[in-house]
């Protein structure tokens, strides 16, 4: 066989260098060509993660046994050398860059497994990567600024899970920077600056929605062949949602991405949500962001630790008991009281008369006021049952204003009732009281102080952002309120009136451990009724008309562009079979009842949208396969379109 | 005080029943056909209760500030009850007659004179009983002199114990009258712990229905012409307390379809967009898909609902459409002009605060457009206030859609929880209707833990024990009072065994152990004592028994509380010695419903003051073993307490006790 001259570009001598020229045989098979490539560039080093990058075809040469005319490559091919695995800059959920080796030879799947192993991330299915969505030039020079994590230095490791150690993967523990850098993966980040939600990207309708699912890249192919160079930009998200098997003990990191995906998926109604839901995220965001400040352990500690940890605590608390006098015990039993000259006003009654100052006693869920202290031994004016009412506060603390509004129910109805504190202190404690009691709690609860601290420290709240604009004080009970909501509430509402609204909600979560509440954050997104669609504007066949089509992890949707409607819903599990006809890039669906849909896909590629169906239906397959490993190739089968077969 | 007569009546005439059923567990052909009857209860608790729980709460108060005020004064006391406990025994001999029927009620009698709720106060003087259980409580003051520090820390203990008696002492009974659908009624005594899942096992025990899940306790209100089915995991009291005094409001037990209509037939639910008849021929494979994606996830999620709906104006006649959304946060409303995106949407009401009823008869009431309507009030509203939202469906489907989503909404994964344990318990309840009953019964703190089973303690108490007596005082259930006599000396030892053995087949651990341990375990632990007192009905004071006894030892302290209570009480015993005798058929009633506490306590007793036990057996017992005995001795000096109480008016029957009780600690002092 005659030999030829091959050209093959050796990444690592440099950009300016000419290519290697090559003596080759069409019957060489590969690994020849690179053994001839090493010899002759003289350079030693470790050459086992380098391969073959044929440009013109966009592929990677890895089948060493092949034989250049089995790729068939002729001397006009172009060939790369270069390695596998090069920095890329991943997005995290959390807003923050991660720069990272990746793998750029080998399907996206199984580079989003790579990323989430090092990452510690449990279920890489159901990630993948986004596109990033361009940013403006002008704030390039920011960007430059931007921290990025580097975790490049890390050792690839094909083991299937990583070994841990105090919980996190082995590479996070080798030094304090590695350690931060798995701590800014595993705890919550403070509630961004108002501007920043403000400059961010917001959809601004479904069709915005879905251009960005236009992004996605596709699994069954390397990044090389998606244009992603070394370097390169993506985001990491959670890209189906239907969370499988998740476990605040070995999720960590999982759990906190998917808290802070919900959080901007919120922040910038990427789904819709009222004000009400929208005030009860804002008291979980603070919430969480409060908790995760005073045991920022609580989430990263390992299963190991945990055992630990409680066993350490069972036992202090063993020894609390041991130690604690009957004294103490007698001291604990007795009910406390709160006793104190308070302002009452019945809105319904005696309208005319105002304010009228009592000696007022809480004791247990009731309170009862009296002429005056001195008369507070006989019987009270009035005794008012606090449990199963509604408290609401009315505060403003520039006009040294503490209302607490009661609405009291009754046999015939809800009596109103303001209670009027003369100060924060009061206020606080009062407040707590009424909330408790409000609850079928007594003011010996366990919760009444850190109710009181709660209180206190929403007052503060109110206090920066109402007074000056001076955020010198970096304290953390200065959190605006506007950080906590979108941007639409910036416009509604001044600070100091979404405090009252987002505290309102905060009573409920307040008394939440960091776990909890993160997952009640979960819990009230996946309930929203829009959770979990991902939009794509397509055109059914015989329409006229653009529609958008929802993939749902359990139906299909079929919406109405102009009006918003569902116009119907299709579920998966009539579904008898989908196809894609690649040529007339148009996918049909067969529903059981003999139901047929076919459409053209507009805003993404026909694979994005066969790649979901099949990704949601791959995904219900998890619970019937019990066993741990992830079943990759099914994941191929139903995702992969004609490419992967 | 009609009331209670009235209430006494019923009680006894439920007494009847069980002592009725207890024979039969003896004689098995004979009691059963008693209980087959169905039961409604309509509930009726008395203004006593109230006005009992007080007392007894600042009874409590007084003792806790005794018990405060120094713990050397404690130890006095301790060692005083404690000699209390020897004393209490030759007092029950001169209660003896009572006792026969009785015996079992004295125990409760502190509780008893409040038939309607009645807190159980005996337990706060329990903490000595706790000690004496272990038998530590003697010895101690023997070893006084030489151990002060070992003494200190057992006083610390028992006062501790003391204190966690003196919460429990705080739970609240009510006589609830339940209605049936023939039209009969059932009384139950119904502990403040109990959920309605309780109270409906208990239900089934005793009407013998097939136990499916359709089963339900509903409230209606007259007034508001409202009904409501109450939620498995609720609690009974509660709701109940919320009943005005002068309410005719009743408490029903039906069947009712719609309410886990849900899970049976997610699809008409969750695809009722779909057309009807995709839906009627859904697969059951297609189902449980439906159900496990809205009730399995992470969150819960509340049907897609939308559509037009009446709201009746403020305090006008008139109704204006509307068009809602149901989300899990709430319902809400399109304001007029807006969209329906979820930015524009206006909150119309959140389901924290507020329970949804079904109106019945509104278009003549309140001249709505159909008679579908449903509405949203808070549960303490109980006549017609401008807070109450009332709402208009076209058709009685929609009508159940929205309730039944709110129904969701608002209680989310425990819809399904219920659920699943009424489909548990069809399926026993099919194969053993009589297993529901030994669980049920536990007048002990123990109860409150166990799952389901307990509800029936209530009833147990009251009605085994009073039966006897109580029959004969009213002459009301002329029948079975016969029977109880007899058999409430046989059922302190033998009681117990008859009816746990049959019922044990589900609970097999429980029941077996139950009926044959049972005398067996109330003589280790203390708890023996309980259940022969129960005689009637034993089922459910086996069942807390068990429980304790499997639980932990703590458990086991309980019991001893009351028996130590018991033993504080033995001087007002002696003084309300007379009453007891006297006790007329009001005295008899309020007796009852403690029984089921008393009785723990007396094994106790025996085991310290075996001496005086002897004589009390005698009359009631006497055959049987003299520890039983002595264990129906103790029961009856707490039972003069009770009378006393009762004689007050029922209801401040517990608080006389603890009164009692205080004074008693104040002699000793």
């Amino acid at each position: 066989m005659s030999a030829w001259d091959l050209l093959v570009t050796v990444e690592d001598l440099g950009s300016d260098a000419p290519p290697v020229t090559l003596s080759v045989a069409s019957d060489l098979h590969v690994g020849g060509v690179i053994l001839k490539l090493v010899e002759k560039t003289q350079i030693k080093r470790d050459w086992s993660d380098h391969a073959l990058w044929w440009e013109q075809k966009q592929r990677w040469l890895l089948r060493t046994a092949w034989t250049l005319e089995k790729y068939g490559i002729h001397a006009d091919a172009r060939l790369v050398f270069m390695p596998q695995h090069k920095p890329l800059r991943l997005g995290l959920p959390n807003g923050n860059t991660l720069r990272l080796r990746a793998c750029f030879s080998s399907s996206v799947f199984q580079t989003v497994m790579g990323v989430c192993r090092m990452l510690n991330i449990r279920h890489p299915e159901e990630h993948s990567f986004l596109r990033p969505v361009e940013e403006k030039k002008k704030k390039k020079d920011k960007d430059s600024a931007e921290e990025i994590y580097d975790l490049t230095e890390v050792p690839l490791s094909s083991a299937s899970r990583p070994c841990l150690y105090n919980g996190m993967p082995a590479h996070f523990a080798d030094s304090p920077q590695m350690e931060a850098i798995y701590k800014m993966l595993s705890v919550t980040q403070p509630p961004p600056a108002p501007e920043v939600i403000t400059k961010q990207f917001r959809p601004a309708s479904v069709v915005d929605k879905a251009h960005i699912n236009g992004r996605w890249l596709d699994s069954s192919r390397c990044l090389m062949q998606q244009g992603i160079q070394e370097n390169d930009r993506v985001w990491l998200r959670f890209k189906y949602f239907a969370s499988y098997d998740i476990d605040p003990k070995y999720d960590v990191v999982r759990l906190t991405q998917l808290y802070e995906q919900a959080r901007w998926a919120i922040l910038l109604e990427d789904i819709d949500c009222t004000e009400e839901e929208m005030m009860l995220f804002g008291a979980l965001q603070y919430h969480i962001s409060k908790v995760s400040e005073s045991e920022p352990q609580a989430l990263s500690s390992s299963a190991a630790m945990d055992d630990l940890e409680s066993a350490l605590q069972s036992l202090e608390v063993k020894m609390e008991g041991e130690s604690s006098s009957v004294s103490e015990m007698l001291e604990n039993m007795t009910a406390p009281e709160l006793n104190d000259y308070l302002k009452i006003f019945r809105p319904k009654r005696l309208t005319l008369k105002g304010y009228k100052q009592y000696w007022f006693k809480f004791q247990d869920t009731s309170i009862s006021y009296f002429k005056s202290k001195e008369e507070s031994i006989g019987e009270p004016i009035q005794q008012i049952n606090l449990k199963g009412c509604e408290v609401a506060p009315d505060v403003n603390v520039t006009a040294q204003k503490f209302l607490i509004r009661l609405l009291i129910p009754a046999p015939e109805g809800m009596n109103e009732v303001y209670l009027r504190c003369e100060n924060e202190q009061q206020y606080a404690q009062w407040m707590a009281g009424c909330r408790l009691a409000s609850k079928g709690k007594s003011l010996a609860d366990s919760s009444f102080q850190s109710e009181i601290q709660s209180i206190r420290s929403f007052l503060a709240m109110q206090k920066t952002s109402s007074g000056s604009h001076g955020n010198a004080n970096a304290n953390d009970e200065s959190i605006n309120p506007h950080s906590l909501v979108s941007p639409r509430y910036h416009k509604k509402y001044k600070a100091k009136q979404l405090t009252p609204r987002i505290l309102d909600a905060y009573q409920n979560v307040a008394q939440l451990s960091l776990t909890d509440a993160v997952m009640r954050f979960l819990q009230i997104w996946q309930a929203l009724p829009d959770f979990g669609l991902s939009y794509v504007v397509v055109r059914f066949k015989g329409s006229r008309k653009d529609e958008v089509l929802g993939i749902a992890p359990n139906r299909l949707i079929r919406i109405d562009l102009a009006v918003g409607d569902v116009v119907k819903t299709w579920r998966y599990n009539n579904m008898k079979q989908w196809n894609v006809n690649w040529d007339i890039r148009q996918v049909a669906i067969e529903f059981e009842g003999n139901i047929n849909i076919a459409f053209a896909c507009v805003t993404a590629d026909c694979k994005i949208v066969h790649e979901f169906i099949g990704g949601y239906i791959f995904m219900s397959t998890r619970s019937r396969s019990k066993s741990d490993t992830l079943n990759e190739e099914l994941f191929h089968k139903l995702t992969g379109g004609h490419e992967a077969l | 005080m009609d009331d209670i007569d009235a209430m006494f009546s019923d009680l006894l005439g439920e007494m009847d029943l069980l002592t009725q059923s207890l024979g039969q567990e003896t004689v098995p052909p004979a009691s059963l056909s008693s209980t087959n009857k169905e039961t409604n209860y309509s509930m009726s608790y008395t203004d006593l209760n109230d006005s009992l729980y007080e007392l007894e709460d600042t009874d409590l108060d007084a003792l806790m500030a005794d018990l405060v005020a120094d713990l050397n004064a404690t130890e006095l006391k301790l060692a005083a009850d404690m000699q209390g406990l020897k004393q209490p025994s030759p007092p029950p001999p001169d209660l003896p007659p009572p006792p026969q029927g009785l015996s079992p009620r004295p125990t409760s009698s502190p509780v008893s004179p409040a038939s309607p709720a009645i807190s159980t106060s005996s337990n706060v003087s329990t903490p000595t009983s706790s000690t004496t259980s272990p038998l530590p409580p003697p010895p101690p003051q023997t070893a006084k002199p030489t151990r002060e520090e070992i003494e200190a820390q057992m006083k610390a203990d028992k006062i501790k114990l003391a204190l966690e008696k003196l919460k429990e002492a705080k739970v609240k009974k009510l006589v609830v009258k339940v209605l049936m659908n023939d039209g009969s009624a059932k009384t139950l005594m119904v502990d403040e712990r109990q959920s309605v899942r309780e109270v409906l096992d208990n239900l089934f025990e005793k009407t013998h229905c097939d136990c499916n899940v359709d089963w339900s306790l509903c409230e209606t209100n007259p007034e508001l012409q409202l009904e409501r089915t109450f939620e498995d995991h609720e609690n009974l009291v509660e709701p109940l307390l919320a009943w005005t005094r002068d309410s005719e409001n009743k408490v029903l037990f039906q069947e009712r379809g719609e309410k886990y209509e849900v899970f049976k037939n997610p699809q008409n639910f969750y695809l009722w967009k779909k057309d009807k008849k995709s839906l009627k021929d859904m697969k059951d494979q297609d189902k449980e898909l439906l159900i496990q994606e809205n009730f399995c996830g992470t969150s819960i999620i509340v049907p897609d609902l939308e559509g037009v709906m009446h709201l009746k104006d403020d305090g006008k006649k008139s109704w204006k459409p509307k068009l809602f959304q149901l989300r899990a946060s709430g319902m809400y409303y399109v304001p007029k002009g807006k969209t329906k995106s979820s930015r524009d949407l206006v909150c119309f009401v959140q389901f924290d605060n507020v329970n949804v009823y079904y109106g019945k008869d509104f278009k003549g009431k309140y001249k709505a457009p159909t008679d579908c309507c449903f509405f949203l009030k808070h549960p303490q509203i109980q006549k017609e206030s401008q807070y109450i939202k009332y709402l208009c469906c076209d058709d009685e489907n929609s009508m159940n859609l929205w309730v039944t989503g709110i129904r969701i909404a608002k209680y989310g994964k425990s819809l399904y929880e219920n659920y699943k344990t009424a489909e548990r318990k069809a399926a026993v309840g099919s194969a053993w209707t009589n297993c529901s009953t030994p669980s049920s019964s536990n007048p002990s703190t123990p109860s409150p833990t166990i799952r389901a089973k307990s509800p029936s303690q209530a009833n147990g108490h009251v009605p085994t024990p009073p039966p006897g007596p109580v029959t004969k005082d009213f002459g009301n259930v002329p029948p079975p009072p016969p029977p109880p006599p007899p058999p409430p000396m046989a059922n302190f030892l033998p009681p117990p065994p008859p009816e746990p053995v049959r019922p044990s087949p589900p609970p097999l651990a429980r029941k077996s152990s139950s009926k044959p341990a049972l005398p067996q375990r109330h003589l280790p632990t203390n708890f023996p004592p309980p259940p022969p007192a129960m005689g009637g009905l034993p089922p459910p004071p086996l069942g807390p028994p068990m429980d304790d006894a499997s639980e932990a030892p703590p458990d086991f302290l309980p019991p001893p509380p009351r028996s130590t209570g018991f033993g504080s009480l033995p001087p007002p015993p002696m003084n309300s010695l007379p009453p007891p005798p006297p006790p007329m058929s009001m005295d008899l009633p309020p007796p009852p419903p403690d029984p089921g506490c008393l009785p723990p306590p007396p094994p106790m007793f025996t085991a310290a003051g075996a001496p005086p036990p002897p004589p009390p057996p005698p009359p009631p017992a006497a055959p049987r073993a003299p520890v039983r005995p002595s264990g129906s001795v103790r029961k009856v000096p707490p039972a003069p307490p009770k009378r006393t109480t009762p004689s007050q008016g029922g209801a401040g029957g517990g608080g006389d006790f603890m009164s009692e009780l205080m004074l008693a600690m104040n002699k000793k002092r």
